[in-house]
């Protein structure tokens, strides 16, 4: 196998980059934060106007820089602030994670998930979750750029 | 076979050289020689004289249709050959606005299927000083003497899976429909790799992906890749570094692969025109075959009108993420 994939060591830390919609799941993520909710440090949000909006360059990028999974998270199907956006990502971001995987990534560092404004608490859920997820599989070095800093 | 094969040139040239003197069209686009006999080349005929080097043999695989958005900005009427694959191309192209169907004359060919060079070399053992063909064989002329090949060995394999060998959208046929073997199942390939760990297939990409010189060969021939300035060559914002990386490389043919997600015609010019041979066609072929197991059976190319499956959606579409 490939030197790029390396055994995990035992006090990592996963870099996780949540790419989270500006009307449902960022402002899910203040109501947790409000409501003095915990989740995880190891994730860093993102905001985009609309899950919509994602490009396949930011979820590659985020890998190739260090990130050991990505989350997008937008507003329920039905739901957008923008009345079709998340219908447009759903299909977009179904035929990416498909590809990725055919890539070879583990599908676990790639997720989508739908979390509303008033979801405070299913938003540090699934933090915790992604964050429990990554620390099992450990360090991502598949499509990480060798030049970059290796945070772990 | 010869014989027909000359009288059907000739009926081809006859019609084109009506047109191109009549005024139907300024310029044609089609194929010659090139400097081996087993290379057939762009064309562009602009009177008598350059028609007379026009062929029609087993060897014209390029795809004319890519030449047409440049062309347009020089000549009024385009008048231009298209096989099966091309002419889904022409569709694919005016989907994106990139072509003036006003002003394109489409002459259509049946297409047999083109000859892969390296392959007959392959049967032949040793040089070959030229082919004949004979309905389904090819005889394969030796310093040696003949030999016969089944023709559907040495096919190019874009051409092995072809579904659509006749063209889908013509103003002219200039050639007769024949009878043709039904096509093995094309993502038999894609469904083995699937079969496989995550790992292995990280692993089987890494190799693949490590020979690519960036010299995107792939996305010049390719009839998707419409874009006026494509991601690899901005500069602000800086998608992709120019430096040779393994990483930068897997994202570069992650990223040209899913930008044909239901647009992708599956002609395979991009696996042809490869200088490495990267097995292209394998990651266009997954997206092909998601799109249809999630959101319905869709070919493209084969109807202008239809909106391709990524550039619209369904409130109850399924997604491949579920919440677990």
């Amino acid at each position: 196998m490939s030197s790029t994939l390396k055994e995990s060591s035992p006090e990592f830390e996963p870099l996780i980059v949540a790419f989270c919609c500006n009307w449902c799941s960022y402002a899910g993520g203040d109501l947790a934060g409000t409501s003095r909710m915990n989740y995880p440090a190891n994730v860093k949000v993102i905001r985009v106007p609309c899950c919509g909006r994602m490009s396949p360059m930011f979820v590659l990028r985020a890998f190739q820089m260090g990130a050991d999974g990505v989350l997008v998270a937008g507003c329920h199907p039905g739901d957008c602030h923008y009345s079709t956006g998340n219908y447009h990502g759903r299909r977009r971001l179904s035929a990416f994670k498909r590809l990725v995987e055919f890539a070879g990534l583990e599908k676990e560092r790639f997720a989508v998930r739908w979390i509303s404004s008033s979801e405070g608490d299913k938003f540090a859920e699934e933090m915790r979750l992604i964050t429990d997820k990554i620390k099992a599989l450990g360090p991502n070095r598949k499509m990480r750029d060798t030049r970059w800093k290796t945070i772990n | 076979m010869e014989n027909n094969k000359l009288n059907r040139l000739e009926i081809i040239t006859k019609t084109l050289s009506q047109d191109l003197l009549g005024g139907r069209i300024n310029i044609l686009l089609g194929w010659e020689k090139g400097h081996y006999w087993w290379q057939s080349r762009p064309l562009f005929i602009r009177n008598e004289k350059e028609l007379g080097n026009l062929v029609w043999d087993s060897f014209c695989a390029i795809n004319l249709s890519r030449y047409l958005p440049e062309l347009l900005k020089d000549y009024d009427k385009i008048g231009v050959l298209v096989k099966g694959c091309d002419s889904r191309a022409f569709n694919r192209l005016l989907q994106d606005n990139m072509v003036d169907r006003s002003r394109i004359v489409l002459y259509g060919l049946p297409c047999m299927g083109m000859l892969d060079y390296e392959m007959l070399l392959a049967e032949a053992g040793q040089e070959i000083d030229s082919i004949d063909e004979k309905n389904e064989m090819v005889i394969v002329q030796t310093k040696d003497g003949k030999k016969q090949v089944d023709r559907s060995k040495v096919l190019m394999a874009k051409c092995r899976d072809c579904l659509y060998p006749e063209p889908v959208v013509y103003d002219q046929m200039l050639g007769e429909p024949f009878d043709r073997k039904q096509p093995p199942e094309r993502f038999n390939r894609v469904a083995d790799l699937e079969r496989l760990t995550d790992n292995e297939r990280y692993t089987y990409w890494e190799k693949e992906f490590s020979r690519c010189l960036r010299c995107y060969a792939c996305r010049q021939a390719c009839p998707f890749c419409s874009c006026i300035e494509c991601f690899v060559e901005q500069e602000n914002p800086r998608w992709l570094g120019k430096a040779y990386q393994p990483s930068e490389n897997f994202i570069f043919h992650l990223v040209r692969a899913y930008h044909g997600a239901g647009r992708c015609i599956d002609c395979g010019e991009c696996e042809r025109v490869c200088p490495v041979n990267i097995p292209l066609q394998e990651m266009n072929r997954k997206l092909i075959k998601d799109i249809n197991e999630l959101f319905g059976e869709y070919e493209a190319g084969l109807n202008a009108s239809e909106e391709p499956p990524l550039l619209t959606y369904k409130p109850d579409d399924p997604s491949a993420f579920s919440e677990e």
